[in-house]
């Protein structure tokens, strides 16, 4: 438990921490504040904010509800940013540290298959990616994973390539445990804390991913989002410049949190590792 | 039969253009229950040779027969069933063992990967492990490097006895120590030595630490056997160029160390 005190002697990881709650809050009590559909209309068309303490933040072009939304958006955001960035860290660590420990051929071809992901711009791929095959959560998801995975991929390769030359890898070899086991339990583990150093950035990226997506109406429709939200505010941005700066914070506040959150993650580990 | 016949080994790694013999057609023998020294300055192939018997690294030429097999013909499955039959001990303890590992899970490795005890009876096997090379069972939870280093290098053997090995290579495995401590190790190794009938191939560059402890010696200079015989006879009166390099090397450190230690500078 002392990482958690290390951690939370830090101040910038105590005010990621805070926003990242206050967005998960925000992200679970959505449809207990908000039950009805958040894109139902709710009152006038683009009521501003704090007039009515009905309706907070006022409503947008269709008069719905701009917390509702906001609320929910925050939903769409975090499960597609976490989703996204588990599933490139996943897949990138896994690819990484066969490639570093199995060498030769194995990792020659998994190397230029990274390669090959790695010479496409990683938003171009998620906008041919959910152009051909159709808006929806899961397809957002394995969009933004398809063009992040390869850096989590790189960084474990490369720890993996100094860890296996190390006594304790001859020592697991020398008890007769499986190359794979060696691989997953001995190698990966300890290869992980660079990996998961990037998950701030990457799940970041991922928020900021998603939100252009939607933003360039690529989300999925059927969900609120907060670059959607913007995307809807863009034509209104002279008489209703909160309809896009609502958002834009909750989006800036929530990438924010995430990055202050994850550097305090990162500083509590390499502390133990330099211990170890 | 020898328990471990090793003949015209030879190792070659290239560097840029020209080949280096690490190791150079070397022959030598391990009887059952005893140990047998690899002595010789750095860079002589002792560490080499280790590694290739263990079959972390593949040697280039020649022959290994463990128990009667031939070692080098082992693949996969097979080999890995067989290590549970030669074992090894590090130099440093701290890098032998993964940095995030238990004393527990050190020794739980080797009893389930040989399937030698049942979940539920490993505990009571680890725990004998540790009383068998001198430590208490309750030192099972800590992680390893919150233990001395003494410590982690009696798990290091009890991690090598638990699959009962015919032969435990020992690759410096006292160097690291301090001299209390080398005392205590070597006492602990003999007694299994004497209990297990265990053979060592104890490699190592310090010769009072071989000749009280090594039935045999083999002497290596640049990947060759330059001498080769009963540990007290070589060590007493060497008659390679290397071997008399080699013993007057030692007590002249020795007196040093001596008049440092007089001086208060130790």
């Amino acid at each position: 438990m002392s990482a958690l005190r290390r951690f939370l002697r830090t101040p910038e990881a105590v005010a990621g921490a805070i926003l990242l709650a206050a967005l998960i809050a925000m992200a679970l009590s959505a449809s207990l504040l908000f039950p009805g559909d958040p894109q139902a209309i709710a009152g006038p068309a683009l009521l501003p904010s704090f007039q009515d303490w009905s309706l907070p933040l006022g409503t947008d072009r269709l008069g719905r509800d701009v917390l509702a939304e906001l609320f929910h958006g925050a939903r769409t955001s975090l499960a597609v940013g976490i989703a996204a960035a588990a599933a490139a860290l996943v897949v990138g660590a896994v690819v990484g540290t066969l490639a570093g420990f199995a060498g030769g051929l194995v990792d020659e071809v998994l190397m230029r298959i990274t390669d090959a992901f790695q010479t496409v711009p990683s938003f171009l791929l998620a906008l041919a990616f959910v152009s051909v095959v159709g808006p929806s959560l899961g397809i957002v998801v394995i969009a933004i994973a398809l063009g992040t995975w390869t850096g989590p991929a790189r960084v474990a390769r490369a720890e993996v390539l100094s860890i296996r030359e190390r006594d304790y890898v001859a020592g697991a070899r020398v008890i007769g445990m499986h190359p794979l086991a060696i691989a997953f339990r001995e190698v990966l583990p300890n290869a992980l804390p660079p990996v998961l150093a990037m998950s701030s950035v990457i799940v970041a990226a991922a928020i900021l991913t998603e939100a252009a997506l939607s933003f360039l109406g690529l989300g999925d429709p059927n969900r609120v989002t907060w670059g959607g939200m913007i995307a809807e505010g863009r034509a209104v941005l002279r008489t209703a410049p909160f309809l896009s700066i609502v958002p834009g914070i909750a989006l800036v506040l929530t990438v924010l949190g995430v990055y202050l959150a994850g550097e305090g993650l990162v500083e509590t580990t390499a502390v133990r590792r330099g211990l170890s | 039969m020898s328990l471990l016949a090793v003949s015209n080994l030879t190792k070659r790694y290239r560097r840029g253009d020209n080949t280096i013999a690490a190791v150079d057609d070397v022959s030598f023998h391990i009887e059952p229950g005893e140990t047998l020294a690899l002595a010789g300055p750095s860079g002589s192939g002792k560490s080499t040779i280790a590694r290739v018997v263990l079959r972390l690294i593949e040697p280039d030429d020649g022959r290994i027969e463990f128990e009667g097999d031939d070692f080098l013909a082992l693949r996969s499955a097979a080999l890995r069933a067989r290590r549970a039959r030669l074992q090894m001990v590090f130099q440093d303890p701290l890098a032998a063992f993964n940095p995030r590992a238990t004393v527990a899970r050190v020794l739980d490795d080797p009893l389930r990967i040989h399937g030698i005890a049942s979940r539920s009876e490993r505990p009571r096997r680890i725990a004998a492990l540790l009383e068998r090379v001198g430590l208490t069972a309750d030192l099972a939870p800590r992680a390893i490097h919150e233990i001395s280093g003494g410590q982690r290098q009696r798990v290091a053997i009890a991690r090598a006895i638990a699959t009962k090995p015919s032969l435990i290579v020992l690759d410096e495995a006292v160097s690291a120590l301090d001299v209390s401590v080398r005392g205590e190790i070597l006492e602990l190794l003999l007694d299994l030595q004497r209990q297990e009938k265990i053979a060592y191939l104890f490699i190592s560059h310090d010769l009072g630490v071989i000749r009280s402890i090594a039935h045999r010696v083999i002497l290596l200079d640049a990947g060759r056997v330059a001498e080769n015989g009963d540990a007290r006879t070589v060590i007493d009166a060497p008659q390679s160029a290397i071997g008399k390099a080699l013993v007057a090397a030692a007590p002249r450190l020795n007196r040093t160390l001596m008049r440092l230690a007089s001086a208060g500078l130790d």
